[in-house]
């Protein structure tokens, strides 16, 4: 009898079991009237978090009695917890999407049209930046900020390998990174480090080479990355990466982050946004500098990968006007010089200067403005490519060739 | 107890007794089913409504437009069909079996081997290893899987740097996680560490039920140990073991911290998916709840018919000790 019981409660014990590991569902929590919910990317947290924090007093003394609730997020997940909110309520009022998420999100009528006029600026946005926070004519997105990619390397370290000018030519730059490997011979140092499956760096290897990712054709995407000029791209990448990088074949750039590697004295340069300035380890600090980097041909740089950020009110938000105006304090001018003197491309072109990082900004390339597109990233498509070429699993044609059809699929899905 | 006494007492009753005593008898085989029907009523709300929703969105359109408007629309079984025609489920489903029959194996069998030690060790060692396994236990999983990432890291893992200067070769730098068989390898190994307590201490328990006379006249018959291990102890535990079984199993297919942070989401592809990463990944990344939904019917159902041998026996065995 008790033998029985035992077994009978192990069925049910069981039965529970496997039901509860098919279900899921989404905590609720409810906002209150006098507060706001901010989602910023952890960027903010790491590399400008003075003017967060600056702009939240300002806020709070025009708005008595609001309190302003900041959560960091971070890119990987952050999505998969804005749609938890969607559906389950006690989501942000304000969220910042990356320039390549905007599009999936606004087609969905997950954000609340803003009235574009009455933000600073509004009139010389960043064409790039303010189309992809616009859809069917009105307005879901204000350009946050952008930035491009450059090197920042240790001035201390290529004085010493007895670099006098800097590079002007991938050639030279692979020349120069080849002496540095020299004058350090450590294990593991990387003369410029860079993650294998960076794709931000890899595609502006790509566009050097005059190829590209996608592009619609009479209303059909296709895949380019298998054509010969894109082809001589990966190629360029991959010898590239072989001669200067001695990162993981098959890690992204955020496992470790290029900088955490910088500061550890394990690399001469890193290839990122130009906010890695910030967190190069203190004994660095006065020892770096950026430089814009050189492509193939003498006097052009590499395409930089134009990233930015968006910032948008979820239809869902309770506390629409007041996300508004949190909004316009964290993008006024003063704000963006900030983020300017910070390193980043500011949201107006009527601010925009001649630092290294505008300057890369001349020459740079987007993601395929698709609704998909976000799907792509997210299924790794590009990475799993480049893991393949780099560590030689496959060829680069048959790499390209495969993640180009997937990637024509992908984006023509209804 | 209570059959017979009532039984005996029946015999010197009168007439008029015996429809009260009809009523009682209904009222005691009602009584089990009152007892039973609290639990039955929990289980259907917490786990029906939900399953009931699981269904429902099964059978819905319900991408991100829907989800902001609370509301999906009917398409039948296309969701169902649209899986069931994705090669990428067959080829993870596939691999989650696999993953899942190597999972299961190798923690059942170390655990065996591991609870058959303990019987054998002094009592201090015992109690050291015990408290090794009940820490293991206490770990929290996401913890452990950062542990394991930091050890087995591609810079400065610990792993590689141990391999490398006990003289196995040059582990500098070396990846784990560059290809799928690797990939997969590194989560066998935290998932077998993770649920090794469980069983281990679930099966020395069991082993102390096997009577240590009938080992010992084994023995003096001139059994040797694999033979009274295979008709002595094995048998005996059979219950325990089944249950261990059909435990691991539902754990082991459905299982998703462990691969994907440990993989890490940058790496994970349709080539490496597991069954649940494939669900997460179709449902979530891709905001296709309804399909989502459609892929957990399915693993339901697919996890109830890897079980069912497994309870099946277990209610045989139930029904015989009855």
């Amino acid at each position: 009898m008790k033998k029985r019981s035992i077994v009978a409660l192990s069925l049910v014990v069981l039965v529970a079991t496997a039901l509860t590991a098919a279900t899921s569902g989404a905590s609720t929590q409810k906002a209150a009237a006098n507060s706001i919910t901010v989602w910023l990317q952890t960027d903010a947290q790491s590399g400008w978090p003075d003017l967060v924090a600056s702009v939240n007093k300002q806020f709070q003394s025009d708005h008595p009695g609001v309190t302003v609730n900041l959560q960091y997020q971070g890119w990987p997940d952050h999505l998969q917890k804005f749609d938890a909110t969607l559906a389950g309520g006690g989501g942000p009022d304000v969220i910042e999407m990356g320039n390549t998420e905007m599009t999936k999100y606004m087609a969905a009528g997950a954000f609340q049209a803003l009235d574009r006029s009455t933000f600073d600026n509004s009139g010389t946005w960043l064409k790039g930046l303010a189309a992809s926070g616009a859809y069917g004519g009105k307005t879901y997105g204000v350009p946050y900020y952008a930035g491009s990619r450059v090197v920042t390397y240790r001035t201390d370290l290529y004085k010493k390998a007895g670099i006098k000018k800097l590079p002007s030519t991938t050639a030279q730059f692979v020349a120069d990174a080849q002496r540095l490997m020299r004058t350090n011979p450590k294990k593991g140092f990387s003369p410029v480090y860079i993650a294998g499956t960076d794709w931000y760096i890899a595609m502006g290897f790509v566009f050097d080479y005059g190829g590209g990712i996608a592009q619609q054709v009479s209303g059909k995407w296709k895949g380019l990355l298998a054509s010969p000029k894109s082809l001589a791209g990966l190629a360029a990448y991959k010898a590239f990466f072989n001669a200067t990088s001695r990162a993981s074949k098959t890690t992204d750039e955020t496992h470790p982050n290029p900088y955490d590697v910088y500061a550890q004295g394990q690399a001469a340069s890193i290839v990122g946004p130009s906010w890695f300035s910030c967190c190069v380890g203190k004994q660095y600090t006065g020892d770096t500098a950026q430089f814009v980097m050189p492509g193939h041909v003498k006097g052009q740089s590499i395409p930089g990968f134009l990233g930015g950020s968006d910032l948008a009110v979820p239809a869902t938000s309770g506390n629409k006007s007041l996300a508004s105006d949190w909004i316009k304090d964290f993008t006024s001018t003063a704000s963006e010089k900030t983020l300017q003197a910070k390193g980043n491309i500011p949201n107006s072109t009527a601010l925009l200067g001649a630092s290294v990082n505008e300057r890369a900004a001349a020459r740079s390339w987007f993601v395929p403005t698709a609704k998909h597109w976000v799907d792509v990233e997210n299924g790794n498509i590009l990475r799993n490519m480049l893991a393949q070429i780099l560590t030689g699993r496959l060829s680069i044609k048959q790499a390209a060739q495969s993640a180009s059809d997937n990637i024509a699929s992908v984006l023509n899905q209804s | 107890m209570t059959e017979t006494s009532s039984n005996a007492a029946a015999g010197t009753l009168v007439t008029p007794r015996r429809r009260r005593r009809s009523s009682a008898r209904r009222l005691e085989t009602l009584i089990p089913y009152g007892l039973v029907l609290p639990v039955v009523v929990v289980i259907g709300v917490i786990l029906g409504y939900p399953l009931y929703w699981l269904f429902k969105l099964s059978t819905e359109k319900y991408g991100l437009f829907e989800l902001i408007r609370h509301a999906g629309t009917s398409v039948g079984l296309d969701n169902y069909r649209s899986v069931l025609h994705d090669q990428v489920f067959w080829h993870t489903l596939l691999r989650t079996v696999v993953f899942t029959a190597v999972n299961v194996g190798l923690t059942i069998g170390i655990g065996m081997l591991v609870a058959l030690l303990l019987v054998r060790l002094s009592t201090w060692v015992r109690i050291l290893l015990t408290s090794g396994l009940v820490l293991v236990w206490s770990m929290p999983v996401v913890v452990a899987v950062q542990v394991w990432y930091w050890m087995t890291n591609y810079e400065n893992g610990v792993v590689n740097y141990v391999l490398s200067h006990l003289g196995i070769g040059d582990f500098y730098e070396h990846d784990w996680y560059a290809t799928t068989f690797s990939q997969l390898s590194m989560v066998t190994m935290l998932i077998v560490w993770g649920a090794l307590p469980f069983v281990v201490i679930t099966l020395y328990a069991g082993l102390a039920q096997v009577p240590r006379d009938l080992l010992e006249a084994a023995e003096v018959d001139g059994a040797r140990p694999w033979r009274a291990f295979r008709d002595i102890t094995l048998p005996i535990l059979k219950p325990i073991l089944l249950i261990l079984t059909s435990l691991s199993i539902i754990w082991d297919f459905g299982v998703f911290t462990q691969p994907y942070l440990l993989i890490g989401q940058s790496k994970i592809t349709p080539g490496n998916y597991l069954m649940s990463i494939y669900l997460f990944e179709e449902g979530y990344f891709k905001s296709d709840y309804g399909r989502g939904a459609a892929i957990s019917v399915l693993m339901l159902l697919i996890v109830a018919a890897l079980s069912v041998v497994y309870v099946r026996r277990m209610m045989r065995i139930g029904d015989e000790v009855a």
